[in-house]
């Protein structure tokens, strides 16, 4: 029975994850000044989200890649002095328009979301 | 318990076969980077501490190998590598985020799109198409690099083994298949610009772990710097036989195409015996021009296909598995 339970919290988890590393991806790169690589903007969103840790910050360069391949964003290798090459990624034209649509997606389904769970004053 | 990035980026490579294989050299170079770049960062705050107890913690952070690869598996299964060609704009998209589908939404709209257009559509929409160009250009370019790859390689060969007796010839040897590697990675990126096959992204040596005298003799004992030299040796042929095909098939649409002004203006027959000059009837000469528009078009598809054939034989030679 637990079992079950822990299969389904996962799968609620990364079902969100799916949509939520993209918005939160392209809203960290949408603020920076200049191109950054996969572990710049991991440190960015642990910076800002603190102990909130909900998805692996492996997880976040696939949806890097994704999101170069669909156009929203494009990069740009670069050697580094201490180590492999890093991939330095910006956002593009198309992922600004795309990003404010999906902003106001998320506002609209938090708070649907939220005026559900919250409840009304329904007898 | 895993002590070492090698460890790692080992442990990871086995998660992710049967993935491939430019999917499993990208989640490599992700993974790497973030880990060097944690741990460099981890020894400067405290170079006292144990590297494999800072590395656990970093993997903490990023995920473990299996955790790696069901997310860029779980991309890729989304991402289906045949129709990762968006249409060129991507229009905002609006899609509910609840759904989990936010980055598989801009993909798959447009690739539904393409499947939808009629045959005759798919078939002249060739001209639009920037592969099939890339590839015509590819095409024609392969025979004069084939030569110089040829020339390098049979050059680079017979130099190093001539001078094998003596001891100069080892370390010339070695140059040369270092060549080999840069001229492989430097067709690679060529392959992926005008082809579209994602070839390796990864410049040679980026390994950390090992000493100089380690990657020199990885550079003899790795397969692909064998097969490279093999793919360098063949491109002469194969760019031959590209460059005449692209070039008859191209040739004859144009000779067909251009007849009334062959014939009408120049006054030359369209094929001449030992006793007879023909010239094709005035009834027939729209059919001979669409016939030759037909012939170039089919030419971009031929294009195209031999383009994807040999994108696919660079990256089973070039790439590193």
């Amino acid at each position: 029975m637990d079992e079950m339970i822990n299969e389904a919290i996962r799968k609620f988890q990364k079902e969100l994850n799916g949509g939520t590393a993209a918005l939160a991806l392209l809203g960290v790169l949408d603020k920076a000044e200049k191109p950054m690589y996969g572990y710049q903007i991991a440190k960015i969103i642990e910076g800002q989200t603190g102990d909130v840790d909900i998805m692996k910050q492996g997880a976040l360069y696939p949806v890097l890649r994704s999101l170069e391949s669909t156009g929203l964003l494009e990069s740009e290798v670069e050697p580094s002095v201490a180590g492999p090459p890093r991939r330095y990624y910006k956002i593009t034209g198309s992922g600004r328009q795309t990003l404010a649509k999906w902003v106001e997606i998320w506002q609209q389904t938090s708070d649907f979301v939220n005026a559900i769970l919250k409840g009304g004053n329904h007898d | 318990m895993i002590n070492t990035i090698e460890e790692y980026l080992a442990e990871l490579k086995k998660e992710l076969s049967g993935s491939d294989r430019a999917t499993v050299q990208d989640a490599l170079a992700d993974a790497e980077e973030y880990l060097r770049t944690a741990l460099n960062n981890a020894r400067e705050s405290a170079p006292a501490a144990q590297e494999a107890e800072a590395l656990a913690g970093i993997i903490g952070r990023y995920g473990s190998p299996g955790e790696v690869a069901a997310a860029y598996k779980e991309i890729e299964t989304r991402t289906p590598p045949a129709l990762t060609r968006v249409a060129k704009k991507v229009e905002p998209v609006a899609v509910p985020v609840s759904a989990g589908l936010v980055a598989a939404a801009p993909i798959t709209a447009p690739v539904a799109v393409v499947a939808a257009r009629p045959l005759y559509a798919r078939f002249f929409g060739i001209f639009w198409d920037a592969r099939a160009w890339g590839a015509l250009l590819y095409l024609l370019f392969a025979m004069g690099l084939g030569i110089i790859y040829f020339t390098w390689a049979v050059t680079g060969l017979s130099v190093s083994a001539g001078l094998l007796v003596l001891i100069v010839g080892i370390p010339l040897f070695a140059l040369f298949l270092l060549s080999v590697r840069g001229i492989a990675l430097m067709e690679g990126r060529l392959v992926e610009a005008l082809i579209g096959v994602r070839m390796p992204r990864r410049p040679l040596f980026s390994r950390r772990d090992i000493g100089g005298w380690q990657k020199v003799k990885n550079l003899f004992s790795e397969r692909q710097t064998w097969t490279a030299i093999l793919y360098m040796l063949l491109q002469m042929p194969l760019g031959i036989i590209y460059f005449a095909v692209i070039v008859t098939l191209a040739g004859a649409s144009v000779w067909l195409i251009g007849r009334p002004i062959w014939e009408l203006g120049f006054g030359i027959p369209a094929f001449v015996t030992q006793s007879y000059v023909f010239y094709t009837q005035e009834w027939a000469m729209p059919f001979v021009m669409i016939g030759g528009v037909l012939l170039l078009t089919a030419t971009m598809h031929v294009a195209k296909y031999i383009g994807r054939l040999h994108g696919n034989f660079a990256k089973v030679m070039l790439v590193r598995e």
